[in-house]
């Protein structure tokens, strides 16, 4: 090879290089979203059930209409509903309650970071066990500290609703941290100005919470709040790891998975799927317009 | 603010590390009871009498070695491929003429609110249809494109920060604008590829949903999804699931005390996921 050909490989113009450079990027997302997505819209459109043997078939919206149809996927979405109205705004108290707690000034600054750190790095899978433990009916945390105060002990897994309740608490738990370590950012860039010119002004430190820090805190406690509704609306290994009786507690992804991985009936999971896709689409739509809109 | 007397901020910090620490001390406790005072009641909540069998069982019940590796690897390979692909595109991003910047941003965020459970039906599928069912790859590749955004934020912000002259340098001194990326500016930028590769590291680490559906065979099944089959259909050890909770712990522990500074300022920056 020529120099002068080598350096033209290796030393191209610069808007070349730069796709050159995303070129990776963009491949592996391709093969790993953008064809996949494909592949599910197909399939939601066909009869594939593997575990049959049967030959897959075209069956146009047939699939959609099942899902409709179907008393455990609207099971499920209620499921799924209840714990995105509960642990969303729950995680959010939590963690802005905790993001105040950490930025009083501290000496030294590592524990209470690592305190914070914990539930965001424990994997929910392992979340779930350790709750479960927690609300375990006869040798469980809880029933014991429900005893020292005079309640009865509940079994809380042999109810739907007492089992969503533990979920949810454990989702509080493991979810509140990341949001407090956002929220906690988002409270040291407010200006220590403000709150000495308040107190000039004899503002109580209710108010100064009120006027100066929730408002400031609003860009934040968006961005946040977006990014839990997401994954909430996908809980998946909290609720599999606390299995309430039968199966009243599946949540939309635990019913995706059992459908589709469990039953191999991949047509019908698809168009459940797609159900998932449009849900979390509506969400990024409402996030995409305010941060367009100049949020932030 | 006025600043608040100690004893408020000593039950501030007592509240925070309770919340965080509670947890993971009880499961730890936990581990340490034996059978027998596990089922006294009432029930005690530091162990009297501590023993490891429960340790001994972990490791007895279940192959969690095996588990621990495949986890490992699963996480490591997939940080390796995120990172080499996440600072490429980083590069252009930051450094270089790039049309349609915006749209590359807009779609790298795109990309990181897609929903993992409607992707996993179709990965599922194709994954099967490679026979690549049972496979580390199957993994990799989903975990690399799952850190693939917030790696790429994060060190995008990284490189910005890095003086041009440097890069400059390098170049008139005879290295080839690649040459310089690997040479310079990566090096330079190595608290964000600390950054990125540790949040890319607990990413995979605590994934569960594609691990328990592709990787259903013991030889390749993950930590996350390994710990749930202590369980039979009637019975919970707690004491042993305990005991294997602990273990499972211990690497996230110790990534978060190394790395505990890096990643906050990661997380905030690329402000994703949780």
């Amino acid at each position: 090879m020529s120099r002068r050909l080598r350096d033209r490989i290796l030393d191209p113009p610069e808007h070349v290089l730069a796709w050159a450079l995303l070129a990776p990027a963009l491949l592996l997302v391709l093969a790993v979203v953008a064809w996949p997505v494909a592949r599910l819209f197909a399939n939601s459109v066909m009869d594939v059930r593997l575990s049959q043997g049967l030959p897959v078939r075209f069956v146009g919206l047939d699939n959609y209409a099942a899902v409709l149809a179907d008393p455990l996927f609207w099971r499920s979405v209620r499921n799924t509903m209840v714990i995105v109205i509960a642990t969303v705004p729950g995680a959010l108290v939590v963690g802005l309650a905790l993001a105040l707690l950490a930025n009083l000034p501290f000496r030294t600054r590592g524990p209470i970071r690592l305190a914070l750190l914990l539930p965001w790095a424990t994997p929910l899978a392992f979340t779930g066990l350790i709750f479960a433990w927690f609300f375990h009916s006869e040798y469980g945390l809880v029933n014991d500290l429900l005893a020292r105060v005079g309640a009865g002990p509940r079994i809380w897994f042999n109810s739907p609703g007492l089992t969503l309740a533990a979920i949810c608490m454990a989702t509080i738990w493991k979810t509140s941290s990341f949001m407090a370590l956002i929220l906690l950012a988002g409270l040291q860039t407010i200006p220590a100005s403000l709150y000495e010119a308040a107190e000039v002004d004899g503002a109580s430190r209710w108010t100064q919470f009120r006027e100066i820090t929730l408002p400031m805190l609003v860009p934040s406690m968006l961005v946040a709040l977006i990014f839990r509704t997401l994954t909430a609306i996908q809980s998946f290994d909290i609720p599999v790891s606390m299995p309430g009786p039968g199966e009243e507690t599946a949540t939309l992804a635990m019913y995706i998975q059992q459908q589709a991985v469990d039953y191999l009936d991949l047509g019908y999971g698809s168009a459940l799927a797609v159900f998932m896709f449009a849900l979390s689409m509506a969400i990024t739509s409402v996030y995409l317009r305010y941060v367009r809109g100049g949020g932030r | 603010m006025k600043a608040p007397g100690t004893a408020l901020r000593w039950l501030a910090a007592a509240i925070v590390l309770a919340n965080g620490c509670f947890p993971a001390l009880w499961i730890l406790a936990t581990s340490f009871k034996s059978e027998v005072e596990l089922t006294a009641r009432p029930i005690t909540y530091w162990p009297r009498d501590p023993v490891i069998a429960n340790y001994v069982a972990a490791f007895r019940d279940q192959p969690l070695p095996t588990y621990l590796l495949n986890s490992a690897a699963v996480a490591l390979l997939s940080m390796a491929l995120s990172l080499t692909i996440a600072s490429l595109a980083a590069y252009a991003i930051a450094r270089l003429e790039l049309p349609r910047r915006r749209l590359v941003l807009t779609g790298i965020v795109a990309v990181s609110m897609f929903p993992l459970v409607t992707l996993m039906v179709p990965l599922f599928d194709i994954m099967r249809g490679l026979g690549l069912l049972n496979t580390y790859w199957a993994l990799v590749f989903p975990y690399a494109v799952l850190s693939l955004p917030v790696c790429t934020l994060v060190l995008v912000s990284f490189f910005q920060e890095i003086p041009r002259d440097l890069e400059n340098a390098a170049m008139i001194d005879g290295c080839t604008r690649v040459g310089a990326l690997f040479r310079v500016v990566v090096p330079l930028a190595a608290p964000g590829v600390f950054t990125a590769g540790t949040l890319a590291f607990v990413n995979s680490w605590d994934e569960f949903l594609l691990a328990l559906s592709m990787n259903s065979a013991v030889a390749y099944r993950t930590l996350p999804v390994g710990i749930q089959m202590y369980q039979g259909e009637f019975s919970f050890p707690w004491p042993t699931i305990s005991a294997a909770l602990v273990i499972g712990m211990v690497p996230v522990v110790i990534v978060i005390l190394l790395f505990q500074e890096r990643v906050v300022s990661g997380l905030t920056a690329g402000g994703l996921k949780g």
